[in-house]
């Protein structure tokens, strides 16, 4: 596989139409992933009919060029005006924007550069390498195994909001409450819609995550008085030291393999592995408190994680021919227009078209650093509009935003109540961060615990009897009772690190 | 408060076309198309509705002689979409591409919009349903597999979609008409549930064959039947319920719609275009490459389909406690 994909590479590398083609994938990709209420997916399904007339190998290499760039894009507009491009993106703004308003805009999009392409990267080799090995492992999940890991998720949650807990976890409450509304995934019925058509379409994670952070920063802006606050006067250095680069490998490694791993499971989700690695970032952080106030580690893991779901998602659908995602959908649907089949076959039968396949992800991620970094300077200039103006642009952003996802006038209404509410709850003091992680998990704990127990005939023994549920939940539990044992733990550890030092003096 | 605002801006926009309209003059049938139309998806990007819509649009520009422009309007359970169109001015610059579920969902839903509320126009195509089987469970006749199911009813855990969702009715279907109990597994939409049958937690299917054709080849499934008068033309080898003495014929399918208050020479209009699309050779190569099966009919007929189709489903909709609203 690897002698393909570098004999593929140097054929690629020379044909010029083909690297035309990733290059403006790429820049495309960036411009709409950056557009709020333009997801990956979006951005991909108004392109495909683009492709139709091209050669299959061109439409994959286009279509990769534009999957792999978009999610990079999501995250500019997340950390610049904190309105997520993407879904994927959500998690990046937690301290992309603190980190901007800081007057750290560049060393922010740096990090989220660089972390996208690192983790790009990983999703790659773990496709071309261990896809088999990834595969069998993410089939190994069922719904007893989805319902575990989102308990994992949950218990995460309450370490998302260090010094106020309780708050974090009232707001995680209320999260999981909103994932309900709308049509019930088991049994087809409307619930919690009062009977109007509004709530019927359900809250969508765009529109909320649009309201809660960026329409409730513009109020905020506006109660503060001086709009001069909204603007971010410096940019400061773009490139980020190099050391500070290095000391965050560790967060972008993690966000990475997480990442990969998460995206290979089917229907699983990059917005799940961005507020895993999130809150496991924070959880191992020995500065959690930093978080959420522009701690580049809170962008680098996301952000790693984001971009090696591409590499993940790709897996299920080249050995499998299951499309993990919307996104990995639409590319299967450009194959087959082409009579191609993403599957078992077309893995064992054309080494010299999956080998394509993995060449276009690795020239879309070398594209979209090299964009990124020649555009970084001119991007962060918009941070440096004239203040009231750069708020009337947010505003409508939010607007076309939370419209845009679905093109429903309900979201919109949605996504200005979710403004006000996040307005109350910030000047409250309530953490914003995990009622959007609540809503990405209720839905996703619901379905399949519902389902297990369907699955099960009715019994509760299921989530243990399966290893890695069992497994799942035994680490969840530890984690709520880590707090209780911490403390004679870390007085173990202290002793031990001070052994340590002492053997090396 | 909501409800007002959205009065007002209707108001306006009211205002606004019978402004527009004095000074154009009436919109004649002979002006349509008057710019491009648009081509109402009610499911998001990406998946199969989405697909067909977009293939729509892109051959049906040379009939039409406008843009055709694809917007998903996207929400509960695809009736955020119809309702757009069902609303919409009938003048035909809206139209949309929906499937079995419009019939569906007038009696699940209390708010959703009627079929009444839309005018057909052409049909695009029927999309057969199937059962498959996990090769591994030793099943490889459709006899088997009921031989299985009346030994030990509900032993056999099929995916499918939630109650108002195409592949639950076929699974329904198949009970009803075999006499058999399987138990039924809802997931969300057809990727998870071929995930699902490839992972173990069910044994069988009921999805179209295209979603796991594939599979098949490579001996990991069994297509046991389809649900058509005809085999399909991905897996000609698999024989059809009737074949097999079981009388099931049943398919979701897709057509196009228009507001109900379109008018003849427009809605004629609109037939022409779309069936003409439905019939050109490079639109059905290419949707064959898809996996779709593409069936071309007028308005009238599409409508006489329609109507038989309500006639067999409300039945399975009513056994299966989903019937909220406009009960018969």
């Amino acid at each position: 596989m690897y002698g393909d994909f570098l004999g593929h590479l140097t054929g690629v590398l020379g044909t010029p139409e083909l690297i035309a083609l990733s290059a403006i994938g790429a820049i495309l990709g960036i411009v709409l992933g950056c557009l709020p209420g333009i997801s990956s997916t979006m951005s991909l399904a108004i392109l495909l009919p683009v492709t139709y007339a091209m050669a299959p190998e061109a439409a994959i290499v286009f279509l990769i060029g534009v999957f792999s760039a978009s999610v990079y894009g999501g995250s500019i507009s997340a950390i610049l005006l904190n309105i997520p491009g993407t879904p994927g993106a959500i998690v990046t703004q937690l301290d992309g924007y603190p980190m901007a308003r800081s007057g750290r805009a560049g060393e922010a999009l740096t990090i989220a550069l660089f972390s996208s392409t690192l983790g790009g990267i990983v999703g790659l080799l773990v496709l071309m390498l261990i896809a088999p090995l990834i595969v069998a492992g993410a089939m190994q999940f069922r719904s007893p195994e989805f319902a575990a890991a989102t308990v994992f998720g949950l218990t995460m949650l309450a370490y998302a909001s260090p010094g106020s807990t309780f708050k974090g976890l009232m707001a995680g409450l209320v999260g999981l409450v909103c994932g309900m509304v709308g049509f019930d995934t088991v049994t087809d019925t409307p619930r919690f819609t009062f009977g109007t058509t509004l709530l019927e379409s359900g809250i969508d994670l765009v529109p909320l995550t649009v309201g809660i952070f960026g329409l409730a920063e513009v109020m905020r802006t506006i109660e503060l008085g001086s709009a001069k606050t909204a603007a971010v006067e410096r940019i400061g250095r773009l490139i980020p030291p190099w050391r500070s680069l290095l000391g965050l490998w560790g967060s972008i490694g993690r966000g990475s393999i997480l990442g990969a791993v998460v995206g290979a499971i089917p229907a699983a989700g990059s917005a799940i592995a961005v507020a895993v690695s999130y809150t496991q970032e924070q959880r191992l952080s020995r500065h959690p408190e930093r978080f959420g106030k522009g701690a580049p580690e809170g962008i680098a893991a996301p952000e790693a994680s984001n971009n090696a779901c591409v590499g993940g998602a790709l897996v299920p659908m080249m050995t499998l021919g299951i499309p993990g995602d919307s996104m990995t959908a639409i590319l299967m649907a450009s194959l087959l227009i082409h009579g191609l089949r993403p599957g078992p076959m077309l893995f064992a039968d054309r080494p010299d078209f999956v080998a394509a396949v993995y060449v276009a992800l690795f020239l879309a991620l070398i594209f979209t650093l090299i964009f990124g970094l020649v555009f970084i300077r001119q991007i962060v200039r918009l941070l440096q509009l004239p203040p009231n103006i750069l708020l009337v642009i947010v505003t409508l952003l939010c607007f076309v935003g939370a419209f845009a996802i679905r093109n429903n006038v309900d979201d919109v209404i949605v996504m200005v109540a979710f403004g006000v509410i996040g307005f109350i709850m910030t000047r409250l003091k309530i953490p914003i961060a995990p009622l959007a992680f609540g809503l990405i998990l209720g839905p996703i704990l619901e379905e399949n615990l519902r389902r297990a127990l369907i699955v099960s005939d009715g019994s509760w023994l299921v989530f243990v009897e399966r290893p890695i549920s069992a497994t799942l939940l035994a680490i969840s539990l530890l984690a709520v009772l880590y707090p209780m044992i911490s403390p004679s733990l870390r007085k173990g550890l202290k002793v031990g690190r001070a052994k340590r030092l002492n053997d090396v003096e | 408060m909501m409800k007002s605002i959205t009065k007002r801006a209707l108001m306006a926009g009211c205002a606004f076309a019978f402004a527009a309209g004095i000074v154009a003059g009436p919109a004649a049938a002979q002006d349509f198309p008057d710019g491009p139309i648009t081509l109402v998806v009610n499911w998001p990007a990406g998946g199969g509705g989405d697909r067909a819509g977009r293939l729509l649009a892109q051959y049906g520009e040379k009939y039409a002689g406008v843009p055709i422009v694809v917007n998903n309007i996207d929400g509960a359970g695809g009736s955020t979409g119809v309702r757009f169109v069902a609303e919409a001015e009938p003048d035909g610059q809206t139209v949309g591409i929906f499937g079995s579920s419009i019939v569906a969902q007038q009696y699940i839903n209390p708010n959703a919009p009627a079929v009444a509320d839309l005018a057909p126009i052409s049909f695009f195509g029927p999309d057969p349903g199937a059962l498959e089987v996990r090769a591994d469970t030793g099943i490889e006749t459709l006899e088997q597999f009921i031989a299985a199911l009346k030994e030990n009813p509900g032993s056999i855990k099929n995916g499918n979609d939630a109650p108002g969702g195409w592949s639950y009715v076929v699974a329904a279907l198949i009970e009803k008409a075999a006499d058999v109990q399987m138990t039924k597994v809802p997931y969300k939409g057809y990727s998870p549930t071929v995930a699902a049958i490839m992972s173990g937690e069910i044994q069988s299917a009921t999805l179209p064959v295209p979603q796991l054709v594939d599979q098949a080849k490579a001996g990991d499934i069994n297509i046991l039947a389809v649900t058509a008068d005809e085999r399909h033309f991905m897996a000609p080898e698999t024989p059809t319920f009737k074949e097999e003495g079981i009388d099931l014929v049943a398919g979701d399918w897709r057509a196009v719609f228009a507001p109900a208050g379109v008018s003849d020479e427009v809605k004629a209009k609109l037939e022409e275009i779309f069936t003409k699309t439905v019939e050109d050779p490079e639109f059905q190569e290419a949707a064959k490459n898809v996996g779709f099966v593409i069936q071309p009919k007028g308005a009238e007929e599409t409508g006489t389909y329609i109507a038989a189709f309500d006639e067999n489903y409300y039945p399975v909709l009513l056994d299966a406690g989903l019937v909220k609203a406009n009960q018969k």
